[in-house]
Formats: C-alpha cells, structure tokens, sequence
C-alpha cells in the first residue's frame, strides 16, 4: 500500500481556467487522446466550514485505497438512514489528510460556482424526468407481463384450473398494452448524493487555500509531519480524540485490522511534566494499545522520532 | 451488479455522470437489499497471507458498495419543498409525511422546516429540497442549508446523529426558558400555555415578552404583567392543592401582599363602571360551582375582572365588616361585605388525614409558636405597637448579653437566636461558601467564549405522543463543541448552565466526525448536620 511518489503535473492543468465553461467537462479528463495509460482523476475536495469533505464515492475510494487516506464518513447510509453505525458520504478529512492528499498532488481544492443558465436547465430537467417516466414504464410493462406470462404457464401446466380462468389472464395479458398505467407517483426519481446533473455547475478550483497550503501553528506542522511520516510508512491513521492521543496508529486497513498505537505528537523541545506520560502509559495499557510518543526531528526534515512507554517490572 | 459494472465502463472518467442512475437502475432499486452487512471481527496483525487480503478486499467491496448507493425514492412518497434562502428556511409543497409530528412548523398556513430537518430528510430519502426549481443534491444541500444563517456543519453533525438515533431535536429557543423569577413563582404552566399561542406564529416571535420580564424593565405594562402573573400563580396554585388545604389554608393570607397589590390599582379603573366581587350576582359565575377566577387564568388576563376571596375555611363571619383603617396600609380601601354567596362554592370538607399525616404534621410543628399564642403580641392594637414590642424585645435581650464578652472589638460570631439550626450556624460561621452552578458567577473573569447551546433533545420513546405546540421540559440541552477547543470555563459553564433552567446541558464534542458527549453535574458535598 505504498503510495507512488509521482506527482502529476499540476501546472499544466491551471492554464485555462473552467470556470467560463458552462459545460461540465474537466480538462484532464478531456485528454485521454494521449495515448499513454489512463490518468487517475484528481480527488475533488470541498470545504464546508473549513472542514474538507470527500463527495464522489471513486474519489474516497481512490484515496482510501491508493493513497491510505481514511477519513470518517459523517452523511446517512442510503439504505438504512436512521443509524449510526455505518454511515455513508461525505467523508470528512482531516486537515492532515487533506494537505497529504494535496500535497501528493492527487487532490484539488474545489468550489462551486453558482450556475448560470437556469431556464435551460429546468428544461432539461422537466426533459429528463418526462424520459425517465417513460422508460420506467417500459420496464414495469415488461416485467408485469412476465408476471402473468408465468402465471398463465403455471396455470396451463397444472391442468386443474378451469380453462376460463386461464381465459381471463390472457385476456388481460392482451390488452395490458392498451390499458397499462404507470402512474407518476410511482416513478423512481434519484436523489443525488454529490452535485451532478443539470445543477452540475462549473467548478472552480481553488489552487491556494490559505488554511490547507500552511500550517497554522506550530502544532499542526508537527501533527502534519508526524502523519506524513506514519502514512508514508504504510501505516493507516485515524484520529484519536477519544483516546486522548492525535492519531490511532492501525497496521492496515481500519475496515480489517485494530490499532496498535496511539501517537501523540510532542515537539522535541517541549517539556512535559512526568505524570502526562504516566496518564498517557496508563490510559494506553486500560485499551490494550502501546503509547507512541512522536517527535518529528529538527535536524532531519524527514526524520521522526518514536518513542514508546511500557510499564516496567522490578523484582 | 453487472448493470453497475458496465456502466463504469461506459463512462468512468466523468466526474459526475457515474453517480447518476440509469431509468433501469432506478427501476431496480425497488427490490433492493436494505440489510446492512455485519463487519466481523477485527484481526491484529498484518500477516499478509492469502485469506487475510481475501476477507479484505471482500469488506472492501462491501464497503465501496455501501458508500456508492444513491438514493433512489418512488415519486410519490417524496414530499417536495423549497429553499427560500431569503427566510432561511424551507417550505413544504405537497402535504408533510409522518415527520411532522416531531419536526417542522406552521405560519399562515403554509408548511416550513427548518434547514437542518430539510437537510436530514433529505438524507433519509423522504423531503426532495428544490431550489430554483431544480432538484439540491445533498453537496448543495450541505452548501446551502447550513452556515452562518443557519447552523454550522459541527452542529448539523450533531443534530443528524441524534436524529439517527430517534431523538426529538429542536433548535434551543433561550426566550422559551423561563426565568429564575418565573421559576420561583411556578409560573412554567402560564408559560406553556403561551407558547402554545405564539408558536404558530414566527418562532421569534415569543421573545419580546420574557425580555420584558427578564429584564425587569420599570414600564407600566410590565409591572402590570407581573401582577397578573403574580395573581394568577397564587390562585392556581390555591386550587390545584386541595391536598394540601387543610396544612396551606393559610395561602391566601400569605399572599396578602400581592392580591393587596393588585387590589389597590382596582378602584382607579373599575369605580363606577364595574361593582366588586363580592357585589357579583351568582349568575355572572360561567359555570356553578367553579369560581371566576380560574377561567380567567387561561386567556389574557383583564386586571378589572380578578377576584380576590380571602376566606379561611375557619372564618365563620359571613358578613366581613369594614376592616379597621388602622391595620390596613395607608393607601388601601376596604368596604364591607357578604361572602356567604362564596362560602358555598367552596370546598368546605374537613380534610381527613391519614395518622401518618397527622404524625408528621406534629412533628412539625412540635418546635414552632406561633405568633398568636404570645399574649404580649396579641396585647397590642396595631402594627405599630407590635413593632414597638419587637423592639423593645430585642433592646433587653441585647443588654442582658455579658458585657465582656459583647462590647469588646471581639465578640462572638453569632447573636443568640440569630440561627434556630445547626446546619444554618455552620453556614454562619463558614468562611467559604459553597457555590452551585446555577449560582451567578460573581467574582469570575467574564470569558468571550460564543459557545451556546444549540438543541433542546427530547427523548425517543415519546415521540408517539409528543407535540410540537407543548414539548415539555426537554431531557437535556446541548451544546457543540470541537475537540480543538478548549474546555469550556466555569464562567461559561454557568452561563450555559443559567440559560438553560433546570435542565442539564450536555457538550456535544465532535472530534472528525466522531461524537462524545460531555456533561458537567452539580455536586454538593455531603454535611453530617442535617436541618
């Protein structure tokens, strides 16, 4: 699970902007006609509230899967909505995530913008619904056909109904064409999940997100370099508020496996008094997780110290 | 499934249209599975041998599957609404479903909901939200319906968890709180039935009146207002106790002070247009056998219609005579009247008393004088010689007290008959004071924290008879909160705390998308001196 380190050419994509275009067509989507293997798309990451959000399904599944970024999924599961134990999109990110996604070049930061052709999308729209109404008459024509098509087989096959009876079915299997109704009301209409179809608005993208590109303090830039490290490691983060740490340390997938470690960042130079560690090694030990003290190191930019606490024996 | 596949594979690389169902996609989302897949237990260790990346990439494939399913509704079951981001809120075009009962409100006959309820529905699958007559997606939901005007997504969070949960969730109205001063005087049946009034107006509506009395304005409609609120509550309060006449019959002559109150504002309004209550004929009453006043409690109170009986039920006077000037306040007028009309719609039955009742009622009483059985006191004419007596009562017993001991720079903490308890002389004598956190917060560091709270919830198993107009008192407050903040302060505790009256404000505390929940609780230290 490793991630490829190569960085798809952002430059060349900003060149001409999308936002004038009414179509919804992204450029480096546009370009297949090159030849060469298919480009993944970028993940499209939306801030609500400064909080970044995952909406496409292919984009939190390119990131868990090729880039080890978890998330947590906050929206209700569409087919059973009134739970909480499995939920569905939008995945939210955390900023860590966020700017490792940005950062590997393999996200953009984007926006909506406010459409602008309305009349010629509510037309579309009324279009779209009238052709949807049509087909899916089609299709309950068919299948109620095959209803009594079996029925009427089964009748012929047992031989004891009465050959009235199988009279009438096929009498009201001649003429379903003529007086099949398929009411509006039972039309199945498609409750979006991400902005698509006619409200699919040009997006604009935003290159520098002043809260994504930087760190705002000193402890997101060790939380940051802490993460980057972990992930790069083949590790699968997620966040550990409830244990008191800044990341629950997991050996693979978090759908598959448990967390061995709760990493707290602690800068190298920060004095900490002996009774947080003490709490931190108790609290690790009551969960059955090992503490993970990590100190990004400040010689080495790319280097980080770990440091663990385990409980010692004397005899 | 194989549907699925192939659409993939027609049009993976746009950015949107993969997520749109096909007519036959849709149509077959009617015989979906909408059984949720168990997880199955966790593994610790990464072996990677070949059953453990299998059993992965099966959770796997659950998952995505999960997390691609669109929402698909039959037309007919979907209730249609619209965003007006002008009123920030979102108003229902075809009938509500059954989720009205707990969510949504009416003005002037049209349907709304909140943004966040729309926001919820329509990630239930049951409200389709137009905008500029176009279907909103749940992004733009999410865009639109909650910010600054609304409420924030931390917040929206929150809300939908515990509407997953089934909880009731409305908006924390702080006007809908009654006051301490309410509180004391028990005035939450009043308000009740105010706000049943005003809710179906705009929600806001409801404000003005408990800032006033908040507040505590000097105007004459407020203190108006108050009387007739003060008035109201003795009286309600008088009747709901039959229980209790027998021990509280001494109600009305406790609240002396504000049916005088009330009294003397009378004969400037009423002198000619409207005769006394006692000079009420019996048919005025709107129903035999239920006094006047207690139908009045329930509309607008007219000041000149409240009925003042002051009858004990030991008083055997029916013929009350002019009472003497002298035991009445100076500005106070009084005229001579018959109650026998009254006495006879009263309930005049000897309350009967169970021998433990009666036990306790002695035991209370066992240490108590009362005030009439002192001769001196009964001696005296008028309220100022009784003052007179009271002074001269404690001039003596100040000087028979040891002069070396009281007239030095240092003397005792407490006067005799200061404190009649243990427990009050070691409140007395204490030096620091136990606060509570519904106490004000003096002394504190005003903090400016914005934290507030959000949502009244109301627990789940009375949502089959829970009304929207008359919610009751709501199981807990709730406050949101980032795990990146800060824990909040005592002051904002308290403040929080006062807000919402006597009901517990619990800290919802996001931490990505995770949600825990925090409550601060009371706590008095147990005394060995009881009473």
């Amino acid at each position: 699970m490793q991630q490829p380190s190569e960085e798809p050419e952002r430059n060349s994509e900003c060149s001409a902007g999308t936002s004038g275009e009414s179509t919804a067509v992204r450029q480096h989507e546009s370009t297949p006609g090159g030849g060469v293997e298919p480009k993944e798309p970028l993940i499209q990451l939306y801030l609500a509230d400064s909080v970044p959000l995952l909406w496409r399904s292919a984009h939190v599944k390119l990131a868990r899967e090729r880039l080890g970024v978890v998330g947590a999924a906050v929206g209700s599961l569409a087919r059973q909505p009134r739970q909480n134990c499995r939920l569905s999109r939008p995945v939210q990110l955390l900023w860590e995530e966020a700017r490792f996604l940005l950062e590997n070049g393999r996200a953009e930061l984007v926006k909506a913008l406010k459409p602008q052709n309305y009349e010629q999308e509510i037309q579309s729209y009324a279009h779209y619904l009238e052709r949807n109404h049509e087909e899916q008459q089609t299709f309950a024509l068919e299948e109620k056909k095959q209803v009594l098509k079996r029925v009427m087989e089964d009748k012929c096959k047992d031989g004891a109904s009465a050959p009235s009876s199988i009279q009438s079915v096929k009498g009201s299997l001649d003429s379903l064409e003529s007086s099949f109704k398929f009411p509006c009301s039972a039309v199945m209409v498609q409750l979006c999940t991400a902005r698509a179809r006619f409200s699919y608005t040009p997006e604009e993208r935003l290159w520098l997100s002043a809260e994504l590109a930087n760190p705002v303090d000193e402890r997101q830039k060790v939380r940051y370099r802490v993460f980057s490290d972990l992930r790069e490691k083949g590790y699968y983060l997620t966040s550990a508020g409830k244990f008191g740490g800044d990341y629950l340390v997991y050996p693979g997938d978090p759908l598959r496996f448990h967390a061995h470690f709760i990493a707290v960042c602690v800068p190298l130079d920060k004095e900490t008094p002996f009774s947080d560690y003490l709490s931190l090694s108790r609290l690790g030990s009551n969960v059955k997780k090992t503490i993970l003290l990590c100190s990004p190191s400040q010689t080495d930019a790319n280097y980080v110290h770990y440091t663990s606490i385990q409980w010692s024996g004397m005899v | 499934m194989a549907e699925a596949e192939e659409r993939n594979a027609v049009d993976s690389g746009s950015a949107w249209t993969d997520e749109l169902l096909s007519p036959s996609e849709l149509f077959s989302v009617r015989t979906r599975d909408h059984k949720i897949p168990t997880r199955g237990q966790k593994e610790f260790l990464y072996d990677g041998s070949e059953e453990q990346v299998e059993r992965l990439q099966w959770s796997l494939g659950e998952h995505w599957k999960l997390l691609s399913e669109e929402r698909a509704e039959r037309q007919g079951s979907l209730v249609k609404a619209e965003w007006k981001p002008e009123d920030v809120t979102v108003e229902l075009k075809t009938p509500a479903g059954k989720f009205w009962q707990t969510m949504g409100y009416a003005d002037e006959g049209k349907q709304f909901l909140q943004p966040e309820e729309a926001l919820f529905l329509m990630e239930c699958g049951s409200v389709e939200v137009f905008y500029r007559d176009l279907p909103l997606s749940i992004q733009e939901g999410y865009e639109l319906l909650l910010g600054d005007k609304t409420i924030s997504l931390l917040e929206y969070l929150v809300f939908s968890h515990l509407k997953r949960l089934g909880y009731i969730v409305n908006r924390f109205d702080s006007s809908a709180v009654p006051s301490v001063y309410e509180r004391r005087l028990n005035l939450v049946h009043k308000r009740e039935k105010q706000s049943k009034q005003q809710r179906k107006r705009k929600r806001s509506a409801s404000a003005r009146r408990s800032d006033d009395i908040s507040e505590g304005q000097p105007d004459s409609q407020d203190v108006q207002n108050r009387r007739e609120k003060a008035g109201d509550d003795v009286f309600m309060e008088g009747t709901s106790s039959d229980s209790q006449k027998a021990v509280g019959m001494n109600y009305f002559s406790s609240s002396a002070i504000s049916s005088e109150d009330v009294c003397h504002e009378l004969p400037s309004n009423s002198e000619q247009k409207r005769p006394d209550w006692w000079e009420k004929k019996s048919e005025e009453a709107p129903s035999p056998g239920r006094p006047v006043y207690f139908k009045q409690s329930a509309g607008k109170r007219d000041l000149n219609k409240v009925l003042f009986p002051n009858l004990g039920r030991d008083c055997l006077h029916t013929n009350l005579e002019i009472p003497n000037a002298c035991l009445l306040p100076s500005n106070v007028t009084a005229k001579a009247c018959n109650i026998s009309s009254w006495r006879e719609k009263l309930n005049m039955r000897q309350m009967r008393l169970t021998r433990r009742e009666r036990e306790e009622l002695e035991k209370k009483n066992k240490y108590k004088r009362g005030v009439n059985e002192d001769k001196e006191v009964r001696a005296c004419k008028n309220w100022q010689e009784y003052k007179q007596l009271l002074e001269r009562r404690s001039q003596s017993s100040s000087e028979q007290r040891p002069a070396h001991l009281w007239n030095d720079a240092v003397c005792p903490l407490v006067t005799p008959g200061q404190v009649s308890s243990t427990g009050d002389l070691l409140q007395q004598i204490s030096i620091m004071q136990a606060s509570h956190l519904v106490d004000d917060a003096v002394g504190l560091v005003a903090d400016t924290c914005d934290k507030r709270i959000t949502f009244d919830v109301y627990q789940a198993d009375t949502a089959f008879d829970f009304k929207k107009s008359d919610p009751g008192k709501p199981y807990s407050r709730i406050s949101v909160c980032s795990f990146e903040d800060p824990v909040p302060s005592l002051h904002t505790l308290k403040r929080l705390a006062q807000q919402s009256g006597d009901v517990p404000v619990t800290f919802a505390v996001v931490d990505n998308g995770d949600i825990s929940f925090y409550s601060f609780k009371d706590f008095w230290l147990p005394t060995d001196v009881w009473q």
